[in-house]
């Protein structure tokens, strides 16, 4: 169904840029590929943009386009303005009724964590949607780089996808050649949860100079036990928690006293939101998390 | 005989009605008889005949066919506890539901999972039970529960290796919600169909609601009579979970609800589940979608917490 209007959209495109180009520039379609791989052109700039996932939110506001944001859903709490967003209910359960109420011309959609049904009923009502779903730094900026260029809010998009780009790269460059370190990164308790080397987490984990006990797992988010990671015997374990306050995620690791990561008191604490979303937060995170293994190294 | 159909027939109309007028956007009255006579805004066009109609619609029929289902089921398995899903017929429809869900693919092949796992579900218990040795409506029911164990085991196990990005659509579809329902109409006319279908049957399914032995005594060919609704009963289900997931309650329920008010003679019970269930589903999903809009609840939920306080008076009152 896209494909159609992809189809019609360039060559609408190259009718104007043949025929009126040099009178009205703004009549370009502004054509970008989403994460799903289907290319959606806009005849102008998005002007009343819908996000469907937190995440998405904080990507557009990014972009620049914060202020063409007309609704999002529940826990889209960063930046502090997109509290103050009307609600069109949450990722998971879309209130269709209020997002076709705000007539959208652009939807920004979560690839895996929208309901398909309802992303299908608004294919079929014909609302444009991008989705993305950034797994890697580079795609991080990349998405960045494209929501602007649907917004037409290009300077200030360039502009942070670039510093994200050039944060990260910075990073890389400095803990190149630093001392591998053994790391555990559990994303949840109970039942016991880490990630594998594909996930973005384990990518900063490695960017830092971590090897990841779990990297090799074949599912991205692994479901282990406590006794594989004594086995493993990490020199840190990291989780992440609300503003990355020391909570009592980690406690049960102590009793065991003979683990590495215990006996030389290496278990920290990342703020939550930040190192689980791929936005441009992920760069401070990402920061916290290489001077953690810094200072692990050093005890 | 007439009279209390009619009467739930006028209540389903104006749960419809209702249902049509309410949603998380306000659409005014003027407004929405503007849309009846084929005018008014795109907007309240769309919201009222792609949202608000086909998911009225739906809820109605999947209301109704549950109901009916587990009347047939109760009068079959001469259990009060009988319900659509007591055989594990969700159970397999939920299996091949989740399978769809892991393996990524669309809504359409979901529910064609969904309803290829029902009717595996339905021959593995009538193969199992139809079996050597005699047969009897207990044998059936204890098939029915162990199998749905089985099927239960095998959720559990692949909620348990599922990735979780993929938890959310998978809980919801086993909790039931009606917002998964793309089209009412295979769900409509199975209604239909299988009311016309079941009503000349009706008078013999009262004989046989007394006991098999009467019944047969009575000249009513008992085994085909069973394995009759046994099938209908599983179509009927199956049809359902495809519409809208494992919404529960409902069938369990409304049957009980109208013999406690109307007598238990099926000439009546059967129509009249289809009337109230729907009315029921009905009137829940709009709370669902309204109650703390733009927060959408699952349907389960409501038809719950509606049905367990007036199905506890309707008791009461009996007594």
């Amino acid at each position: 169904m896209r494909v159609h209007r992809r189809n019609f959209g360039i060559a609408l495109g190259f009718l104007i840029l043949i025929v009126v180009q040099p009178l009205f520039a703004a009549g370009i379609p502004r054509c970008a590929v989403d994460d799903a791989r289907q290319e959606l052109c806009m005849s102008a700039p998005a002007q009343r943009i819908v996000t469907l996932s937190p995440g998405a939110t904080e990507l557009t506001f990014a972009a620049g386009a914060g202020d063409k944001v007309v609704a999002a859903v529940n826990y889209s709490d960063y930046p502090p303005e997109a509290l103050k967003l009307p609600l069109v209910g949450s990722h998971t359960r879309v209130d269709m009724e209020a997002l076709l109420a705000l007539k959208p011309d652009l939807v920004v959609t979560w690839v895996t964590g929208n309901p398909p049904a309802q992303i299908e009923l608004l294919e079929e009502l014909g609302i444009p949607m991008f989705a993305i779903e950034p797994r890697t730094f580079e795609g991080v900026s990349s998405v960045i780089e494209r929501l602007a260029t649907l917004a037409g809010t290009e300077q200030a998009g360039l502009a942070e996808a670039e510093r994200f780009r050039s944060g990260i790269a910075a990073l890389s460059e400095q803990y190149r050649n630093a001392e591998p370190i053994s790391v555990f990164y559990q994303v949840w308790q109970q039942p016991l949860m880490t990630i594998n080397n594909d996930h973005l987490i384990g990518k900063v984990l490695q960017l830092c100079g971590g090897v990841n006990v779990f990297g090799d797992m074949p599912r991205l988010v692994p479901r282990i036990s406590a006794e594989v990671v004594l086995q493993a015997d990490p020199h840190a374990i990291l989780t992440g928690s609300a503003e990355g306050v020391a909570d009592d995620q980690l406690d049960g690791w102590k009793r065991y006293s003979g683990l590495t990561a215990v006996k030389k008191s290496n278990l920290f604490f990342v703020p939550a939101s930040p190192i689980s979303r791929p936005t441009p937060r992920l760069l401070e995170a990402t920061r916290i998390i290489c001077d953690y293994l810094d200072s692990a190294r050093e005890r | 005989m007439i009279r209390p159909l009619l009467s739930l027939g006028l209540l389903a109309c104006a749960a419809m009605v209702l249902a049509l007028g309410l949603g998380s956007v306000t659409v005014p009255l003027p407004d929405l008889w503007q849309v009846v006579q084929g005018e008014g805004s795109a907007l309240n066009r769309t919201l009222l005949m792609d949202l608000r109609l086909p998911r009225t619609l739906a809820a109605f029929a999947t209301g109704g066919l549950l109901a009916v289902a587990g009347a047939l089921m109760q009068v079959l398995l001469r259990n009060p506890l009988a319900d659509p899903y007591v055989l594990g017929l969700s159970g397999g429809a939920a299996v091949g539901a989740l399978l769809a869900m892991l393996a990524g693919m669309g809504t359409l092949l979901i529910s064609g999972s969904a309803f290829a796992g029902a009717l595996l579900a339905t021959l593995l218990v009538f193969g199992l039970a139809h079996g050597t040795g005699s047969w009897t409506p207990s044998r059936l029911l204890l098939t029915g529960v162990v199998v749905a164990a089985g099927w239960g085991a095998v959720i559990t196990l692949m909620l348990a290796i599922t990735p979780s990005y993929k938890l959310p659509g998978m809980l919801y579809w086993l909790m039931g919600d009606v917002s998964y329902a793309r089209t009412p109409w295979p769900a409509m006319i199975v209604l239909v169909f299988s009311i016309v279908l079941i009503m000349p049957l009706a008078r013999n399914l009262n004989v046989l609601a007394r006991g098999p032995m009467q019944a047969a005594a009575l000249g009513v060919a008992v085994r085909p009579l069973e394995w009759t609704i046994y099938l209908l009963a599983s179509l009927l289900t199956a049809t359902a979970v495809t519409t809208a997931g494992s919404i529960g309650f409902v069938g369990l329920i409304v049957p009980h609800m109208l013999r406690l008010v109307l007598g238990n003679d099926q000439r009546i019970i059967l129509p009249a589940s289809a009337l109230a269930g729907g009315t029921l589903l009905v009137l829940a999903d709009t709370l669902a979608r309204t109650a703390i809009a733009p927060e959408q609840l699952p349907v389960g939920v409501i038809t719950a917490l509606l049905g367990v306080p007036t199905f506890l008076y309707l008791l009461h009152r009996s007594r």
